[in-house]
């Protein structure tokens, strides 16, 4: 009984958490830069809907989906760099007119298109050979889904670019401290315009996982605050890769134990049950927020937009 | 500024219906008296909440919390009615007071977690509108569903316990929110608390030097933010549905952040900006009735609006030369 639960509970939570992962991840990229981007739960619904408009037109290939997801994402998100890198539009106003822009948009062509509950395959079991047949430890580790294996590389990889490639060590510059990185010749605009507009593919790529993998339909603001919550996520995890995939499997953890608990028979009214991860979002923040002293890890120019030639 | 509306008129057809159907539909709504009707008695609830973010920005606290502080203010209120608390003559003013301090107390949340646990406003305002809004369905779904009709909302609110309506389409809620107005107004513009205000917005580092309260005025406006979200709630309950009912708040959180904006956090200019969304709100209410589009598509035209004005901001600021 404890087995099954235990084993049910762990294999459900990698899927769980593997949008929030990519979500704040692709935000780390594009916050590194200096810019505040409040945009992921507009973005993922533009992930998630023309995921499934691809899937639909397109016969059903969930792979070639994601990635239209991904690329949907990114030119919605080219809007955004606009209004905030090119016209410095206030970055807090900017990124909630822009969710409001994404959720109004896809709810108004998901309904007038009738994409609404179109219910669509989804991504199978990835089984890693005869390694899924192992008890236990199979289902948990080796019988995930494509995208929850290709994770872990897209997390090392955005690492190593960040940190230990000249192209990160610049992007971080841009997001430190501009005025420097400008007068070192670096090219402010464009680095903050690349980092928003690869940051929102992943975005893209967690909403079109929401709607193509994990729920195989769409509905309108079918994201329903996990954009918000990856937002909390970067904090908690104070701008760094490796911290957020640890939170998002904490988060992962957290929503994916709801279900088991209550298929265990245990009867919690289905709205406290809901309010949940929220709840927990907000209970990790606070938890966060005691034990961390470096405040410092923030991105010194976060949220403050590049005006060459004027003096602060 | 016409351009941006033009552009959510023209995305409005091009997405949906020919341009004349749309030509037609927008005097035949302006025209009609039922329909200035309707955009009076929507035009309350958005002043108050505008007035809320316009008071919050003041202080440059964030909060994105409005609808959440709707659900409260509806909920206190709700409850008043429910248990018959107070008699029924003073029971319209104890619903009030009953909605500020709920949605104050809802606020309160965001204010001690911001000031001890370094916890930020933005997403905290945002993650507490999801927990109310679960609470809302908790409730309207349970233990306070219709008894009548098994329909999730409250049974109707007693006569006493609606805001009268003065005249045809003057409702008492749209006197209430003008006296917010002009009390919002003089507290911003004439008190010694609006110019503490101004100054803790400007630079709050030197405010604190220079020996401004700063924590206190940032308490005050805070706290006069969410009490206004509160009434803004329980404005809807008792002047328009006159019960609590699932979905009362949605599309007012925004709003409210819309019209504090475009309004740049001035009252006065806050009433003129409500009637305009108000418009647009009772617009795309006969949109959905007559053509099925979406209400989605009030929310993608402010959004389209907030785009174009923070924009345009940047052409009034500075002026472009193409040198070649």
């Amino acid at each position: 009984m404890t087995m099954t639960f235990l084993t049910g509970w762990l294999a459900s939570v990698p899927s769980v958490a593997v949008p929030y992962a990519l979500a704040a991840l692709g935000l780390i990229i594009s916050e590194r830069s200096g810019v505040l981007s409040l945009t992921a739960e507009g973005l993922m619904l533009v992930g998630a809907l023309s995921g499934v408009a691809a899937h639909i037109f397109l016969g059903g290939h969930e792979l070639i989906a994601l990635v239209v997801a991904m690329v949907s994402a990114s030119v919605v998100s080219i809007l955004f760099g606009i209004l905030v890198v090119v016209l410095r539009v206030n970055q807090v106003i900017a990124g909630l007119a822009m969710v409001f822009f994404c959720q109004g948009l896809t709810n108004l062509i998901g309904s007038v298109a009738g994409w609404t509950n179109h219910a669509v395959a989804g991504l199978g079991q990835f089984r890693l050979g005869s390694l899924a047949d192992i008890p236990i430890l199979g289902r948990i580790i080796f019988a995930q889904d494509l995208v929850v294996y290709l994770t872990i590389p897209i997390f090392a990889l955005c690492w190593w670019i960040l940190t230990r490639t000249n192209v990160g060590l610049r992007l971080r510059a841009v997001g430190e401290n501009p005025e420097a990185a400008d007068a070192v010749g670096i090219n402010v605009v464009n680095y903050r315009f690349a980092a928003i507009m690869i940051g929102s593919a992943l975005v893209g790529l967690a909403g079109g996982y929401l709607s193509i993998v994990s729920t195989k339909i769409w509905y309108p603001e079918m994201t329903g605050g996990r954009g918000w919550i990856a937002v909390a996520l970067v904090i908690f995890a104070r701008w760094q890769p490796w911290r957020a995939l640890g939170g998002a499997i904490l988060f992962g953890g957290i929503e994916a134990g709801i279900p088991q608990i209550a298929a265990t028979g245990l009867h919690v009214n289905q709205y406290f049950v809901l309010m949940t991860p929220y709840a927990a979002t907000l209970a990790v923040m606070i938890w966060g927020g005691r034990s961390m002293a470096d405040v410092a890890a923030e991105p010194g120019a976060l949220g403050q937009p590049f005006v060459r030639e004027e003096r602060r | 500024v016409a351009s941006l509306l033009a552009s959510g008129i023209i995305l409005a057809a091009a997405g949906v219906s020919p341009q004349a159907l749309l030509l037609e539909l927008i005097p035949e709504t302006l025209g009609n008296s039922q329909s200035l009707q309707s955009i009076l008695i929507e035009v309350a609830p958005l002043i108050m909440v505008g007035l809320s973010a316009s008071l919050a920005f003041k202080v440059r606290f964030w909060n994105l919390g409005i609808e959440g502080q709707m659900i409260w203010g509806g909920i206190a209120a709700t409850a008043i009615s429910l248990h018959h608390v107070g008699p029924p003559s003073l029971r319209l003013p104890l619903m009030l007071a009953a909605a500020a301090f709920a949605a104050a107390s809802w606020i309160g949340i965001s204010v001690v977690l911001k000031a001890r646990y370094r916890v930020d406003e933005i997403i905290s305002t945002l993650l507490l509108n999801y927990i109310a809004i679960n609470f809302l369905h908790y409730l309207v779904f349970g233990p306070w569903v219709n008894p009548v009709d098994g329909m999730p909302h409250t049974s109707q609110y007693a006569e006493y316990e609606r805001l009268p309506q003065l005249a045809p389409g003057l409702d008492a809620s749209l006197l209430i929110a003008m006296l917010f107005v002009v009390g919002a107004a003089w507290l911003v513009h004439l008190s010694r608390a609006g110019g503490y205000m101004r100054f803790v917005h400007a630079n709050r580092r030197m405010a604190q030097f220079v020996g401004v309260p700063v924590a206190g005025v940032t308490l005050l406006a805070v706290f006069l933010s969410g009490a206004l979200s509160g009434i803004a709630g329980y404005s809807i309950c008792a002047a328009t549905e006159g019960r609590l009912t699932e979905g009362f708040y949605g599309g007012y959180g925004f709003s409210g952040v819309l019209i504090a904006f475009l309004a740049g956090n001035r009252p006065i200019a806050v009433t003129l900006v409500a009637v305009f969304v108000a418009t647009l709100f009772v617009l795309g209410q006969s949109l959905q009735i007559f053509y099925q589009i979406p209400f989605a598509i009030v929310q993608l035209v402010q959004a389209i609006v907030v785009i174009f004005v923070a924009a345009s901001e940047f052409w009034i600021r500075h002026r472009v030369r193409w040198s070649s």
